[in-house]
C-alpha cells in the first residue's frame, strides 16, 4: 500500500528552479534514501514531503491526505509524519522529558503521568532513559540526535523523514544513530532518508533514489545503484563518493 | 491650529491613539454646571503664580482669583501648566479659563475673550547686578537678549530687533530665561516689570536697566465666544475686591515693601525644604514609567508578534505602526495627544492620561522592534521542529520560539525601561508635574537652578540605577533557570 505520493513536484526559490518535477512513491514498511551531490535538492524534496517549504506545483499524498489542497490540516497529517533535523533543533528551554511530552501533551491531552511514562519508553528505545531530566545543552551531539529521534516518534508517526541525521555529528557518534534508525526500519517504520551515509543505504534502503540538479536520475534496489548504476551522473557521484 | 483634515497621516496616528485611549478611562467634554470650572494658570511666574515651600500655589493671579471665585460665588480646578501650553489648552477647550499674567493684546483679543484689566505689566530689560553697561534701548545693540515664548516681553523684544541689532534667545519658562543672563550667555532679558521686580527682591542677581513699557493691561481670558458667564462674574468680582480692599491687599503682599525675601540656605537646605515635592515628583516619574511600561510590553508584544508572523497583511500594520511612531519625536507626540486629539474628538483628557497614552505609544514601538528582533534571533530550526511535530503556529510561538526570544529580549527590555523612565521628563512640557517639572517648579521660587539640577539629576541616577541592578538580578535568575 502506497504511503506517500509525490507528483510533479516543483519548488524555485526566487527565479532558481530547485525541484524540477519530482515524482515518488514510497510503500508501507519501505525505507528509501535519497543520495546526491551538494546543491542537488535532496533536504528540500524532504522538506516538501511535510511542507515545511512551501511547494509551487504538483502534488503530495501522504495515506489518503493530499497535503497540497488548501482545505487539509496540515498539522493533522504533520502529527503523523516524524522528522528528524540535520541540526537537531532540541527545544533548548526545555528538559529532555519535555522536549518529548510537549507535542502529545498539547494534542493529545496526556497527563503529566501518561507523558512521562510515554517519554520514558521512547527514551529507553533509543538508550537515553538516565539522561531523561536534563537539558539538551548537556548531551553530545549523537545523544541529542537519539532524544530527536525519540521527540519525533511521540505522536506515534508511521513515516518518518530524516534530513541528514548524522552530517552534524562527530564520527564516532555516527554509529549509535544510525543503529537506532536500523532498529526502526526493522520494526516496520516508513522512512525517507537524506544520508551520505553510503553503507546505510547499501544495508538498511529498500530502494535509493539518486538525485541531482533538481532532478531524479535513477530509482532501484540499492544492489542496482551502487553495482550497477544505468545513469552517468550517478557512476560518477559513486566513483567520488566510493573511494 | 490644526484644523480638521484627514490627511493619511492623522488617519494613522489617530488609528494608533484610539487603540491606546481604548485602554485609558477619558471622560468626555464636561459641560460646566454647577458653576465648577478648569482655569489654566502658569507653573512658573512669580509673582503671578508659583509653588510656596509648602508646595501650594501662591501669587497675585491665585488669590485675586480665590477671592474674586469666593465673592461670586463659583469654584475651579487649577490647571498649572507652561504659559504656551495654557493658551493652547484654552484654545482646544481643555480648560475653561486662564489666568497667568495674560497681556491683552489685538491678536489675542481675536481668539480671546478678556477680562477688564487687573493690572499693568508692560515689559523692562534687566541686566546682571554688575553689568553698568545696558541702561537703555540703545545701549542692546550687539547685544544678545533672552526672552520667554510667547509672552509680550517677547514681542516687545522682536519690535526692539527691528530697530536695533539684537540677537534673541528664546525660553520656555522664566527661571531658564534668568539664569540664562546669570550665566553670561545672554546680555539682558526681557519680563514684565511685576516679576521682574519681584524675581529681584527675592535674591535674583539681576538689576532693572529700563523703566518699564506702559499700556501693557493683563487680563483673565476664556476661549472667545465660550464661558461668558464666567467673564461676566470675574469682571463683577473684581469690581467687588477692589471696592473691598482685598485687592490692594494682594498687590501689597507681592509688590509692596512687606513682600518678603527668601533666605538662601545652600545645598542640603534646599534639598531637606523640598525633599517632599521631590519625592512625590518622583512618585509620579515612576508611575507615567510603570503604567506605560507595563502597557508597552503587552501592546509591543502583539505588535512585535504580528511583525514575526508569515501573515503580509499584519506585517504591514506592525511596520506602518512602528514607521510612524518611531517617526516622530516624543514631545510633539505629546503636544499631538494633548491638543490635537481632543480637538478633533472632543475629548477633554487629563494631561497625566495624555502622558501615559503618549509614552506607551512610543515605547510600543521600540518594544515591538525588540520583540520582533528576539523572535527572529531565535533559529529557525526551533519553529520547524515544532511545525513538524503537528503543533500549530500559535502554539510553536507560545511554547517553543517566545520563551527563547524572550531571554534574548531581557538585556534590551531593561534598556527601554530606562529609556522610558528618563523620558518621562519630555511630558513636564504638557504640565505633568513630574521630577523634571517639580525641579522647575522648585527653582522658580528660589532662583537655585545650579544646585537643584545637580539634585534632580542625582535622583534620576540614583534611582536608575537601583533598578538597573534589581533588573540585571532578575535576569541572572531568569537564564539561570
Amino acid at each position: 500500500m502506497t504511503k506517500l505520493k509525490v507528483e510533479g513536484l516543483r519548488k524555485s526559490f526566487g527565479d532558481n528552479e530547485v525541484l524540477k518535477g519530482l515524482n515518488l512513491e514510497v510503500n508501507e514498511g519501505e525505507v528509501v534514501v535519497i543520495i546526491g551531490p551538494s546543491g542537488s535538492g535532496k533536504s528540500t524534496f524532504l522538506r516538501c514531503m511535510n511542507l515545511l517549504e512551501s511547494i509551487n506545483g504538483g502534488r503530495i499524498i501522504i495515506d489518503d491526505y493530499d497535503l497540497t489542497d488548501p482545505a487539509q490540516d496540515i498539522n493533522k497529517v504533520r502529527e503523523n509524519v516524524g522528522m528528524v533535523f540535520q541540526q537537531f533543533n532540541l527545544f533548548p528551554h526545555l528538559t529532555v522529558v519535555e522536549n518529548i511530552t510537549l507535542a502529545p501533551k498539547q494534542l493529545r491531552s496526556l497527563s503529566d503521568k501518561e507523558s512521562r511514562e510515554l517519554a520514558l519508553r521512547l527514551l529507553d528505545s533509543v538508550g537515553m532513559a538516565e539522561k531523561a531530566d536534563v537539558y539538551p545543552n548537556s548531551l553530545s551531539g549523537g545523544q541529542k540526535q537519539r532524544v530527536a529521534i525519540a521527540r519525533a516518534l511521540a505522536m506515534e508517526p508511521d513515516l518518518m523523514l530524516f534530513d541528514e541525521p548524522t552530517s552534524a555529528l562527530d564520527p564516532e557518534m555516527v554509529g549509535d544513530v544510525l543503529e537506532v534508525m536500523q532498529r526502526l526500519a526493522k520494526d516496520g517504520m516508513t522512512m525517507v532518508v537524506v544520508t551520505h551515509e553510503m553503507g546505510f543505504a547499501k544495508e538498511v534502503a529498500d530502494r535509493v533514489v539518486f538525485m541531482d540538479e533538481g532532478q531524479i536520475v535513477e530509482i532501484g534496489p540499492p544492489s542496482q545503484i551502487f553495482d550497477q548504476p544505468e545513469n552517468e551522473r550517478t557512476k560518477n557521484f559513486l566513483d567520488k563518493v566510493l573511494v | 491650529m490644526i484644523r480638521k483634515q484627514t490627511s493619511a497621516f492623522l488617519l494613522a496616528l489617530t488609528f494608533v491613539a484610539s487603540f491606546a485611549l481604548s485602554l485609558l478611562p477619558v471622560s468626555s467634554v464636561s459641560a460646566t454646571e454647577d458653576n465648577h470650572y478648569t482655569i489654566a494658570t502658569d507653573v512658573t511666574f512669580a509673582p503671578f503664580e508659583f509653588q510656596n515651600a509648602d508646595g501650594e500655589y501662591v501669587g497675585i493671579d491665585i488669590e485675586l482669583l480665590e477671592a474674586i471665585a469666593e465673592d461670586q460665588g463659583f469654584t475651579y480646578d487649577l490647571q498649572p501648566m507652561n504659559f504656551s501650553a495654557a493658551v493652547q489648552a484654552l484654545e482646544s477647550n481643555q480648560v475653561d479659563g486662564v489666568i497667568a499674567a495674560m497681556s491683552i493684546t489685538p491678536e489675542r483679543e481675536e481668539n480671546f475673550d478678556f477680562s477688564e484689566p487687573y493690572i499693568d505689566a508692560g515689559p523692562v530689560i534687566a541686566v546682571h547686578e554688575d553689568n553698568e553697561d545696558i541702561n537703555s534701548y540703545e545701549d542692546l545693540n550687539g547685544k544678545t537678549v533672552a526672552v520667554k515664548v510667547g509672552t509680550t516681553g517677547a514681542q516687545f523684544a522682536n519690535e526692539l530687533a527691528e530697530e536695533y541689532d539684537i540677537q534673541i534667545n528664546q525660553f520656555e519658562d522664566s527661571a531658564n530665561m534668568y539664569e540664562d543672563v546669570a550665566a553670561g550667555h545672554s546680555d539682558a532679558a526681557v519680563e514684565d516689570y511685576p516679576v521682574m521686580a519681584y524675581a529681584i527682591q527675592q535674591g535674583l542677581a539681576l538689576r532693572v536697566a529700563t523703566e518699564p513699557e506702559q499700556g501693557y493691561p493683563v487680563g483673565f481670558a476664556v476661549n472667545g465666544g465660550q464661558n461668558p458667564e464666567l467673564l461676566e462674574m470675574f469682571n463683577a468680582g473684581l469690581t467687588n475686591v477692589v471696592e473691598n480692599g482685598t485687592y490692594e491687599e494682594i498687590m501689597n503682599r507681592y509688590l509692596g515693601e512687606e513682600a518678603a525675601s527668601a533666605p538662601s540656605g545652600g545645598f542640603f537646605a534646599l534639598l531637606s525644604q523640598n525633599f517632599d515635592s521631590l519625592m512625590s515628583g518622583l512618585g509620579r516619574t515612576l508611575v507615567l514609567t510603570l503604567a506605560s511600561f507595563a502597557i508597552s510590553l503587552i501592546a509591543g508584544t502583539i505588535i512585535g508578534l504580528f511583525s514575526a508572523t508569515p501573515n503580509k497583511a499584519l506585517n504591514l500594520i506592525a511596520n506602518i505602526y512602528v514607521t510612524i511612531l518611531r517617526g516622530i519625536p516624543l514631545i510633539v507626540l505629546a503636544f499631538f495627544m494633548y491638543f490635537t486629539v481632543p480637538q478633533l474628538f472632543r475629548l477633554q483628557i487629563s494631561a497625566f492620561t495624555a502622558g501615559i497614552i503618549t509614552l506607551s505609544l512610543n515605547t510600543t514601538a521600540y518594544i515591538a522592534e525588540q520583540v520582533r528582533g528576539g523572535i527572529a534571533a531565535v533559529d529557525k530550526g526551533q519553529l520547524e521542529a515544532a511545525r513538524s511535530l503537528g503543533l500549530p503556529y500559535g502554539t510553536s510561538m507560545q511554547k517553543v520560539v517566545l520563551p527563547q526570544a524572550i531571554k534574548i529580549m531581557i538585556p534590551s527590555l531593561i534598556n527601554q525601561f530606562v529609556i522610558t523612565l528618563k523620558d518621562t521628563s519630555i511630558l513636564s512640557v504638557i504640565g505633568i508635574v513630574e521630577l523634571t517639572q517639580t525641579g522647575r517648579i522648585i527653582i522658580a521660587r528660589s532662583y537655585e537652578s545650579g544646585a537643584m539640577w545637580i539634585i534632580v539629576g542625582a535622583i534620576y541616577l540614583i534611582i536608575i540605577t537601583v533598578l538597573t541592578k534589581l533588573s540585571n538580578q532578575i535576569e541572572r535568575r531568569l537564564i539561570n533557570d
